[in-house]
């Protein structure tokens, strides 16, 4: 059958690494500990790729990246090379980025335009949504042997858009978008649509560091490494010289291993409104709930990650030491290319409300300070290496890293939105909750293969 | 660069290679470069036009007909006052991407200079490849072209009031992008 998914492993991959441990013995949560061996292991980095990237939801791109018809994008989803595409009808749709035949690699730009997709290698030629027109020398196939119905590109299995983010997944079973994001939509409501629309601008940057994914997803969530590791910009008068001044704020988690901070900035009018522009204020209480809107007035920080990968960082800071805070809404990807280095995106947004010269400074204060240039992200980048550098050795992997700041933090019942939230901004309570969903994920039973019958096209929106 | 050197300038043939003026201007950037291969950034901040635009375009992957790739969000975008903050950030002492700091060699070659729009003023384009290697790190590799606009500020002294670097990654294979170029 022209769509079977073949596989050669038992159905089963069991619960036990090599050594006879079970994951649950050297990762736990509830303790705060978490072993160094996850971050460079082989055998580990193998079940990650069948177990979470081969099922979880994860982010592909914007529909902003795409805006005419024929518009196209070569991404990944999971790891697995995509490309998102805008078919002539604006249904917006994501196929593996390789052709039916031999597997040659499909799109071979980075963004392109087309009303077809025709395979350099022996001419296939695929419509924009993903339907074989035509292959090679047709009249010398006999009967039956090109059965060009059943060789439309490889969909995605399940895709969906929620404000825009477009989000994919190769598990067919797996549950709706807006199931598996559950909560996290009331959260993406404030950063997403606190003004009207967001839109990307631009391509992202992409840089490869010799780290652990999960180095970088585990400081997304991390507000107290700000003082330290940004240092410099503490003794440039960039950060605040209080090493709590990132403390003030809530931390939130959710089901399905989402999880967020929310921080008050320095009591200025720069640090409200999430960074944004004055004039854009009354816009809050147009587009979110009261609820909402009171989050978005009261608060200058934000960091959320889309488990596992994808995080939002809504920020206020100046570029240089003469120029006053302004918001940047940044986006960033990981995609792992071994256990031990990782593809970094990073994306610049804005409200598509926001006056022009808001939107200069905020993209050149974005590049100033984000990104691989960047003055804040050139430190996190050395911390990620060096830790997994040193996790590489039989003696370290013996250790775990210590994830305990906050084990016995009480929750705070009086935090208007859903999920379990905690009054304050330091302590790895979202840390354990991301590892926690990881080791679920990984100790999760495996699908036996499901053989698709016909490509699920399945639209965006 | 434009093809066609802009009249009001020097004569083409006064900047070609082997003229003084040539010579004059490769001097510049060979002393500039050895002030970012020996670290000496608050010198090398000094040779910065106080209107300086310093810019490194993303670069993407395009099918030939749409050109070379060069995109409008960038990976540097810069000003004087930009420029500064990176130099006093490197100088504080806790930049951890460069303390301790990269090795770097700064290579220029097939250096052309053509005339600016101004007298004083000459666009000069260059290969460049910057070698970086950190503690026991292999060495990271950046290529491209350099496309500056310098500002001849008094004999054999000059500004840099524009750099545009043109790197031909699309995908920077470094942990950062922590050196200057």
């Amino acid at each position: 059958m022209a769509n079977e998914r073949i596989s050669g492993k038992a159905s089963q991959p069991g619960m036990r690494l090599a050594s006879g441990e079970d994951l649950e013995q050297i990762v736990r949560p509830a303790e705060g500990l978490i072993s160094r061996r996850i971050f460079a292991d082989p055998e580990v980095y193998e079940r990650e790729l069948e177990q979470i990237f081969g099922r979880a939801w994860f982010f592909i791109g914007h529909e902003s990246e795409i805006p005419e018809r024929g518009d196209i994008v070569a991404r990944q989803c999971g790891v697995d090379p995509v490309i998102m595409v805008r078919d002539q009808a604006g249904v917006v749709r994501a196929f593996l980025n390789s052709c039916r035949h031999r597997g040659m690699r499909l799109c071979r730009a980075d963004r392109d335009h087309a009303t077809a997709l025709r395979c350099p290698y022996h001419g296939w030629t695929y419509s924009t949504s993903g339907e074989l027109l035509a292959a090679s020398s047709e009249h010398h196939y006999g009967p039956g042997e090109l059965d060009k119905a059943q060789l439309g590109l490889i969909p995605v299995a399940r895709l969906g858009s929620y404000r825009g983010l477009v989000f994919g997944s190769w598990d067919p079973a797996a549950p709706s978008l807006e199931e598996w994001l559950g909560d996290m939509r009331w959260y993406l409501d404030i950063i997403f649509g606190r003004t009207g629309e967001i839109e990307f601008v631009g391509v992202p940057q992409i840089w490869d560091v010799e780290c652990s994914w999960k180095f970088a997803t585990d400081n997304f969530t991390d507000n107290f490494h700000v003082y330290w590791t940004h240092q410099s910009l503490v003794e440039l008068g960039m950060l605040p010289s209080d090493p709590d001044f990132a403390s003030h704020g809530h931390m939130v988690t959710l089901d399905n291993g989402h999880i967020l901070h929310f921080v008050q900035g320095p009591p200025m009018e720069a640090f409200q409104g999430l960074g944004l522009p004055k004039s854009l204020w009354p816009r809050f209480a147009e587009h979110l709930s009261p609820a909402q809107a009171r989050i978005a007035q009261a608060h200058g920080y934000s960091a959320g990650t889309m488990w596992p990968n994808f995080h939002w960082l809504q920020l206020v800071t100046a570029g240089d030491t003469k120029s006053e805070p302004v918001g940047i809404l940044n986006l960033r990807l990981e995609v792992p290319l071994s256990p031990t280095r990782t593809r970094m995106y990073s994306w610049f947004a804005i409200d598509k409300a926001a006056p022009a010269d808001y939107r200069k400074t905020s993209y050149e204060t974005y590049v100033r300070c984000f990104g691989p240039s960047g003055i804040f992200d050139q430190d996190d980048m050395e911390n990620w290496e060096e830790c997994t550098a040193a996790a590489r050795g039989p003696a370290a992997k013996r250790y775990a890293l210590h994830h305990k700041m906050g084990l016995a933090r009480p929750t705070d019942a009086t935090w208007a939105g859903p999920g379990i939230a905690y009054a304050d901004s330091y302590g790895e309570m979202t840390q354990r909750a991301w590892y926690a969903e990881w080791l679920r994920r990984m100790r999760q039973p495996a699908h036996a293969p499901t053989a698709v019958q016909r490509p699920r096209v399945t639209a965006a929106s | 660069m434009s093809a066609a050197p802009h009249s009001a300038g020097v004569p083409a043939d006064a900047c070609a290679p082997g003229t003084p003026l040539y010579g004059e201007i490769l001097g510049f950037l060979y002393r500039e470069a050895a002030l970012l291969d020996n670290n000496e950034y608050g010198a090398w901040i000094e040779l910065c036009a106080e209107d300086i635009h310093y810019v490194m375009p993303v670069r993407t992957t395009q099918v030939r007909a749409r050109g070379p790739g060069f995109e409008q969000v960038s990976f540097f975008d810069e000003n004087i006052h930009s420029l500064r903050t990176r130099v006093a950030r490197l100088e504080t002492g806790s930049a951890w991407a460069e303390t301790p700091p990269s090795r770097t060699r700064h290579f220029l070659t097939n250096v052309l200079v053509q005339a600016g729009e101004r007298p004083d003023e000459f666009a000069v384009a260059a290969n460049f490849l910057v070698t970086r290697t950190r503690a026991e790190q292999a060495y990271q590799m950046f290529a491209g072209r350099r496309e500056d606009l310098l500002r001849r500020v008094a004999p054999s002294e000059y500004r840099i009031a524009r750099r545009r670097i043109l790197v031909d990654q699309t995908v920077i294979t470094s942990t950062n992008l922590s050196v200057l170029f």
